[in-house]
């Protein structure tokens, strides 16, 4: 059963009533690799991977899972921490995890192994046989993420699963993705936070507006936009900065600002004006553009 | 159907095991004890000695006769008392001690005085005056100081009466056997007719197809609200939309819809226990004081019919609730909205009256068919004339088949009310997403 591609969609389009939620996407995610659906609020993330593990049907346009249609074997093989999640107040959290490993058709034998092995891994065994509602927000977090994962799907869909954790627990769920990804699962990665995604993402499919704004490998979209962002820190020369003749957009942080050079613009000049100006300059430096550049580049493009 | 028994299980273990249930179940039959056999200590306590009563009888005949009457208080006094007294528990026998005093002559009203003052002295507790024409007028005078103790009024009152009634008749010259005649109570006893010719006790099939009604009035009461919080509890969890990758909906709510009834099957089985427990205990306690009971004489498939419809009008109205709570986000909405519920579950209840009537007609065929009506209808007509089998199996039919689509129709609006993350669905929308989806 083991193909290179695990979900293909192929012009699909998704609809409520007057509003379109997707439009003709088409995305390929490749087995053993971190995909991040990328995009803004509202962008059809969500509706992407409903469609993607059943819960919704596209109205036009086909999806295949593991080369195949979906039916309920193959949503066996799949773990989904959606982002609108919660578990049973009153229910013990090995009985929950048990009752959703359960729902995934798994062996009884399995199941508590399984239980044990993972509570032990996000660091709460102790907290087995306590009701949820006993649980910290950052603790039931983590116990929805378990059962997400605990019946060892080869397909693992985040829709958003960093959301309100400490970083220490980021931490320790990124270690988690990409031990997933090393024992070749497939892991679908939603996020608006773009920071976090070109942390993880080996592929990444940008969507604003119901559409597809770019997709591909996140090391070949990167080089392809050519390093046309420069790391300035430096006194003065505020006017030259400004100078929409040379930087197209410019993002100050603490004590240094990105500039992003305007279409046809040579760091050289912008270096030199800089000198001419006056400036004393501590840091000068070619970047990638971050994917958040990328996006707002290729947003602004479109519109 | 493996993922079916998942769900099920969680709905069953998780609130059988929660404190409520298991509270509830216990102390109704706790309670029913308490008001069972409370009351009846509370009466058959000897509460001091009987009521002396000095009796004045003007009339010089009916004295012996009062005395006897009050002694022997069944089997004359039954058809006499009201059914709340005779329903009463077991009282206290005699709690009249009488004593005649002498009322002929002219010293009527001195003895009348010292009566009173007898009376205030606390030697008597009463008097009783029964002036001479009482024969004629019935008017007689009780002067007692708890003249609120209604209990005593009335059996005094009713021995009374048929002690009179009694002179009367012996005045009218009627001879003994005649009149032991007169007060034979009648016994009425309603026969069915049966298809095979035999025959046995419509009444109490009756009684039984009445209480079947009402237990399932009482289930649907008690669970309907269970229900629809069930199906809004994943809902407000938010944890709908992690099932849904493993599940159908209609798995779901079947699983929960299941679950839950058989929560009410078990408190209901419990009940049912401890009740029969009572009942038995009831009747062996009347069987030691030598009244007599019959084990309810019904055919044994009238007992399978009536399970059947039994669990067809829970069913149906449970999915009624379950739909409810597919269209709503909170209980206290599904509340609301399931107030005319109720409503159509007490109309269908009072059916029982016209259907009886007229087990016949084409309005008892027709409301007998119609899912909503068909639990309490057709045992009605079942134990009155029972109709061609083919009835009893469609109607059944069409009852189960109706709660399978509601909850079909249940489970895509709820799927669809999740989707939109939706505040409560009006109707018409509840209408369209059970088409789309």
């Amino acid at each position: 059963m083991t193909t290179d591609i695990t979900v293909q969609l192929d012009r699909v389009s998704k609809s409520f009533g007057d509003f379109t939620a997707v439009k003709e996407l088409s995305l390929t995610v490749r087995a053993g690799r971190v995909f991040g659906l990328l995009g803004p609020n509202g962008a059809g993330k969500t509706t992407t991977i409903r469609m993607i593990v059943n819960i919704t049907a596209p109205d036009t346009g086909t999806i295949q899972l593991f080369g195949g249609k979906i039916d309920a074997a193959i949503q066996d093989r799949i773990g989904y921490l959606p982002e609108e999640r919660g578990l049973y107040r009153r229910m013990k959290i090995a009985d929950q995890l048990r009752f959703f490993a359960e729902l995934k058709n798994m062996s009884r034998n399995e199941i508590e192994k399984r239980i044990d092995e993972w509570l032990a891994r996000v660091k709460l065994s102790e907290w087995k046989n306590k009701r949820s509602m006993e649980l910290s927000k950052g603790m039931q977090q983590k116990i929805q993420f378990l059962t997400a994962v605990l019946h060892d799907p080869d397909l693992l869909i985040l829709d958003e699963p960093f959301s309100g954790l400490d970083p220490i627990n980021v931490e320790l769920m990124k270690e988690i993705v990409l031990d997933l990804k090393r024992a070749g699962k497939t892991i679908i990665f939603s996020t608006h936070q773009m920071e976090v995604a070109e942390r993880i993402c080996d592929d990444i499919c940008l969507l604003n507006r119901s559409q597809k704004v770019l997709a591909g490998s996140l090391r070949e979209l990167k080089s392809s936009f050519g390093r046309n962002s420069v790391a300035v820190r430096c006194e003065g020369g505020d006017g030259v900065l400004d100078d929409p003749a040379l930087v197209s957009k410019l993002v100050r942080h603490a004590d240094e600002a990105q500039a992003l050079l305007a279409q046809g613009a040579d760091a050289q000049v912008l270096l030199r004006r800089l000198i001419d100006s006056g400036a004393r300059i501590g840091k000068f430096e070619m970047v990638e553009p971050s994917l958040n550049d990328i996006f707002i580049t290729k947003v602004s493009e479109h519109a | 159907m493996k993922k079916f028994l998942a769900i099920l299980k969680r709905e069953y273990i998780q609130r059988v095991r929660a404190k409520m249930f298991i509270l509830s179940t216990i102390l109704l039959p706790a309670v029913m004890a308490l008001f069972g056999i409370v009351p009846a200590l509370v009466l058959s306590i000897d509460a001091g000695d009987p009521m002396r009563v000095a009796v004045m009888d003007q009339t010089g005949k009916l004295y012996t006769r009062l005395e006897a009457a009050l002694a022997n208080d069944e089997p004359a006094a039954a058809s006499e008392q009201t059914d709340q007294v005779r329903s009463m528990p077991e009282m206290p026998a005699r709690i009249f001690r009488l004593e005649q005093v002498p009322a002929i002559g002219p010293d009527a009203g001195a003895q009348r005085d010292r009566l009173e003052e007898r009376l205030q002295n606390k030697e008597i507790d009463g008097y009783l005056i029964l002036p001479p024409d009482f024969m004629q007028q019935g008017n007689a005078e009780f002067f007692n100081n708890n003249p609120g103790d209604l209990f005593s009024n009335r059996v005094l009152r009713s021995a009374l009466t048929r002690a009179v009634r009694e002179q009367r008749l012996i005045e009218a010259k009627v001879d003994p056997g005649t009149r032991q005649g007169l007060f034979q109570p009648i016994q009425l006893q309603s026969v069915k007719i049966g298809d095979a010719g035999e025959a046995h006790n419509a009444g109490e099939s009756f009684a039984l197809v009445f209480g079947v009604g009402f237990i399932m009035y009482l289930a649907i009461l008690m669970y309907g609200q269970i229900i629809l919080g069930a199906v809004i509890e994943e809902k407000e969890t938010r944890i709908a939309e992690i099932l849904f990758s493993s599940v159908k909906p209609f798995t779901l709510m079947m699983g929960k819809l299941v679950g839950v009834s058989l929560v009410a099957l078990t408190q209901l089985a419990i009940w049912g226990t401890a009740f029969s427990a009572f009942a038995l205990y009831g009747v062996s306690l009347a069987k030691a004081r030598g009244l007599k009971f019959n084990i309810p004489g019904v055919p044994f498939v009238y007992y399978v019919y009536f399970a059947l419809f039994f669990l067809l009008g829970y069913f149906i109205y449970a999915t009624i609730y379950a739909l409810v709570g597919s269209m709503v986000t909170t209980p206290q909405e599904g509340g609301q909205l399931a107030m005319p519920i109720i409503l159509i579950l007490v109309v269908s209840f009072y059916l029982f009256l016209p259907v009886s009537r007229s087990p016949d007609s084409s309005f008892s065929f027709w409301v007998s068919m119609v899912p909503f009506s068909a639990p309490v209808a057709m045992p009605v007509r079942i134990v009155t004339q029972t109709p061609p089998f083919w009835q009893i199996a469609l109607s059944l039919l069409i009852g189960f088949g109706t709660v399978i689509g509601i909850m079909w129709i249940a489970s895509r609006i709820y799927r669809v009310g999740m989707l939109m993350y939706g505040k409560r669905a009006s109707i018409p929308e509840a209408l369209r997403w059970a088409r789309q989806a």
